[in-house]
């Protein structure tokens, strides 16, 4: 049957789709960035970070993700806010806060899990050392 | 003794022992290139869009920009500090308390989180410390308000995620106290408080009395909506909203002298901490909750209670097809979530055991179908199993029509066009049905024809659903005015015309069947005509009435085609617009229906067309003039139907449209191509057209 249609108006077409298939997408493999900072920054991945705030306030989360200005994301994290006391024992009653983002400029101070960290494993030498120096 | 709010369990040990990473984490991040992210595989730019900004005022609610000025003290830190007291409170004070806490529980049941209103009151997070007795009594029967409220909506399946928050953030009374203690308790307090009245009758005790007797009241009221096994007592209801509404005046009359706060930065007296559940509150941006003044909380509740009075009249409507109407009528004054659920609740019909003998009684009393009343019929096993198979699968799709008006009105539309689904599925079986039991009447001699019984039954409902649907796109305000036409057209040639055919169908029906009865009733006499009464057929106002709104919506189309001749209508732009898409987008639910057949955009063009015309040329002022024929006749319809405020204001209309169309046709304004106005505001389907 013969639309009659308004003059300038678009006639609706449905895609022909029935030739058109997906190619596999073919996963490109990004060059690991090996600078020692990287390295090192990769090994801290997924542990659990304990941030001071500008503003007094401690978020403690799981590590997923950072870039050049130190902008840190942590996951599970939870707010705590600043002690009334000088001691570290944190205030009761964490905020839950889940995925989060901390822009790098209002970090103060960076702490992980001592148990779980092991400072000296991926720093080479910075300077050749002799020997007699190492005791 | 009982508990607040309990410590969200840790899924891991928070470490005590922390190494100091800040300088080489600045160092490391150094090695890093611009742009780019370190993290593992698990992990991308994608699910690291959700994180929240920290210090950023509009996503951190926790900063204290945001937390506001106030050193946020919990329960037990103000009685340390003196700041709240547990007894010897003035009745001023107890006005106080108890209207600010009224308003915040107005303010929870207009959708906000109860974190955020009631138990803002800080009194309410250790009752049972509370020494004074009025206080005590009051601050548990919150407790049990929340509980019965939460309950009643929660059963009643109404409500919509803007409607109503749930949520209790572990606030629970412990221990609990059964409801009939509560009133007990309540009622003790009302007798100690009558004493008090009769020694020194003073304002102010008179209020908090009235305070007191008021939400015992109330609570009864929600014990006996909440009622499952039997039915409410309604008499018992209709007394004790009476009381509310008297408790309610009291009310009112003492708001102005509870102890307020004439701080200008903080409008919560002592007790009441906005803040103080922050903490519980999901991540999400800042929320701020403004708690509704004393004297609107108060004129809530009594525009409630009287939507309850309202509610309470279903226990006297036994007919499906009443209760409908009932139903879409409540739902157009916007009622709350609490009396909406009520009404779900207190009608039989949405209860689906007993749906289905309602639904057979409907169907009856609508069109008196042989299959229901002949006895041959009846006795037919396999029509009975076939006409009972039909029945119960009406019920589920009745069930939804049913709830669908007890949802709020702006998301009734969506759920209309799910309802025609099922109801094109029950048309099918409907005609089935029909076309087997009308095989079997033909076969015998005394019963009528069972052409259609069921189908035309089932298309009632139908066409009214589809018109509903369409009328809904115009309260909530869909339509562009360039697309009135089209719908006003469908609802004026289709909707309205098949919907009086299906009620003359069934009114003729009705007749015949009472023909039949009279003949059967006057066999044994020697009468040789029966007197045949010349009664008002059952559907006459239904009819003239719908014809009315049939002819006022041919009204509307020939106007609007004419305002479009003229150029007074602003279109959308042809390169950016398509009339085909729009308007098979607007009829789009209608398409799968097998009555009334959907009418495509090709059929639209030809019977729009002005070649139909043959005889006359059409012009703007042919149009007017057919237009205020439409209105005329409406008018003239309209005033043989008993009056009403809903006909009243109709009427209005169609002399007003009459009158400005009648102008038009007289070539007034003829070159003006200032589009005219449609005005809602005296009826939300049928406006009145103004000229600019």
């Amino acid at each position: 049957m013969k639309e009659v249609l308004p003059s300038t108006s678009t006639e609706v077409e449905s895609e022909d789709v029935s030739e058109y298939e997906p190619e596999p997408v073919e996963k490109i493999e990004k060059p690991l960035n090996m600078a020692p900072g990287a390295v090192k920054l990769r090994s801290l991945l997924n542990k659990t970070f304990r941030i001071e705030m500008t503003d007094g306030r401690i978020l403690i989360g799981v590590f997923l993700c950072t870039d050049r200005d130190a902008n840190i994301i942590l996951g599970s994290c939870s707010e705590y806010l600043p002690a009334e006391s000088k001691a570290k024992t944190l205030n009761e009653e964490p905020r839950m806060l889940g995925l989060v983002m901390v822009p790098g400029k209002h970090i103060v101070s960076v702490h992980t899990d001592a148990n779980d960290y092991d400072p000296g494993m991926y720093i080479p030498l910075s300077k050749n050392i002799n020997s007699d120096d190492v005791t | 003794m009982e508990s607040e709010v309990s410590n969200p369990t840790v899924s891991w040990r928070i470490p005590n022992n922390w190494a100091d990473i800040t300088e080489t984490f600045h160092e490391a991040v150094k090695d890093l290139k611009l742009g780019e992210l370190l993290h593992d595989d698990l992990f991308g730019l994608f699910e690291a869009m959700s994180a929240i900004e920290m210090m950023d005022p509009k996503m951190d609610a926790g900063m204290l920009c945001n937390r506001g000025v106030r050193k946020i003290v919990s329960f037990d830190q103000a009685v340390q500090d003196c700041i709240l007291k547990l007894d010897a409170f003035s009745d001023s004070e107890i006005i106080g308390i108890i209207d600010s806490t009224l308003a915040c529980l107005v303010s929870w049941l207009e959708g906000h989180s109860l974190a955020q209103t009631v138990f803002i009151n800080l009194y309410l997070h250790r009752p049972y410390m509370i020494e004074d007795r009025t206080l005590k009594a009051f601050c548990l029967s919150v407790y049990k308000l929340l509980e019965i409220i939460k309950d009643l909506v929660h059963k009643a399946m109404v409500y919509e995620e803007e409607d109503f928050q749930p949520m209790q953030y572990g606030y629970q009374l412990n221990p609990d106290i059964s409801e009939q203690r509560m009133i007990g308790m309540l009622r003790e307090v009302e007798e100690d408080l009558h004493k008090k009245l009769r020694g020194n009758h003073n304002e102010e005790t008179q209020g908090v009395y009235g305070r007191i007797r008021f939400i015992r009241v109330f609570l009864q009221v929600l014990i006996i909506f909440r009622k499952e096994d039997q039915q409410p007592c309604i008499a018992d209801c209709q007394r004790l909203l009476n009381t509310s509404i008297d408790m309610l005046y009291i009310v009112q009359d003492t708001v102005h002298l509870g102890v307020r706060n004439e701080d200008v930065d903080n409008e919560h007296i002592v007790g009441f901490e906005p803040s103080i559940n922050q903490r519980l509150l999901p991540p999400t941006f800042p929320r701020y909750t403004k708690i509704r003044c004393r004297a609107e909380a108060v004129l809530y509740f009594m525009e409630m209670v009287e939507r309850f009075k309202i509610v309470c009249r279903i226990q006297s409507i036994s007919s499906l097809h009443q209760a409908l109407d009932f139903f879409i009528e409540f739902s157009k004054c916007s009622p709350c979530i609490l009396s909406r659920s009520a009404l779900q609740l207190l009608y039989p019909g949405t209860n689906p055991v007993n749906l289905k003998d309602i639904l057979k009684d409907a169907v009856k009393t609508f069109i008196c179908p042989p299959a229901l009343l002949s006895k041959t019929l009846l006795a037919n096993a396999q029509a009975k199993h076939y006409v009972d198979t039909f029945l119960s699968h009406c019920s589920r799709p009745f069930q939804n029509f049913l709830q669908l008006c007890g949802h709020n009105r702006a998301r009734q539309r969506d759920k209309l066009a799910h309802l025609l689904e099922e109801f094109t599925t029950l048309q099918d079986e409907a005609e089935r049905v029909d076309a087997f039991l009308h095989n079997l009447s033909v076969s015998s001699p005394l019963s009528r024809p069972h052409i259609a019984c069921f189908g035309t039954w089932v298309l009632y409902h139908t066409l009214r659903i589809m018109i509903m649907y369409l009328l809904a796109g115009f309260e909530l305000e869909l339509y562009s005015v360039h697309e009135f036409y089209y719908i006003y057209w469908y609802l004026y040639e289709f909707l309205y015309g098949w919907l009086i055919s299906a009620l003359s169908r069934a009114d003729s029906f009705l007749v015949e069947n009472e023909i039949l009865n009279e003949l059967q009733k006057n066999k044994g006499t020697s009468k040789k005509k029966p007197k045949y009464k010349k009664k008002p057929r059952p559907y006459n106002r239904d009819i003239i009435y719908l014809q009315a709104l049939q002819n006022m919506c041919g009204g509307y189309y020939k106007a609007l085609m004419g305002f479009r001749l003229e150029g007074k209508l602003s279109m959308p732009h042809p390169r950016f617009d398509s009339e085909q898409v729009r308007y098979e987008h607007r009829f789009a639910p209608f398409q799968n229906l097998l009555t009334p057949p959907p009418v495509v955009y090709s059929e639209f063009r030809d019977m729009t067309s002005f070649q139909r015309f043959q005889q006359q040329p059409v012009d703007s002022v042919f149009l007017y003039i057919a237009g205020c024929k439409h209105f005329h006749q409406a008018r003239q319809l309209f005033e043989s139907v008993p009056m009403d405020h809903e006909v009243a204001e109709l009427l209005k209309i169609c002399k007003t449209n009459f009158i400005v169309l009648k102008l038009l046709a007289g070539g007034h304004k003829k070159d003006s191509t200032k589009p005219p106005e449609f005005d809602f505001t005296s009826h939300k389907y049928f406006a009145m057209i103004k000229l600019n």
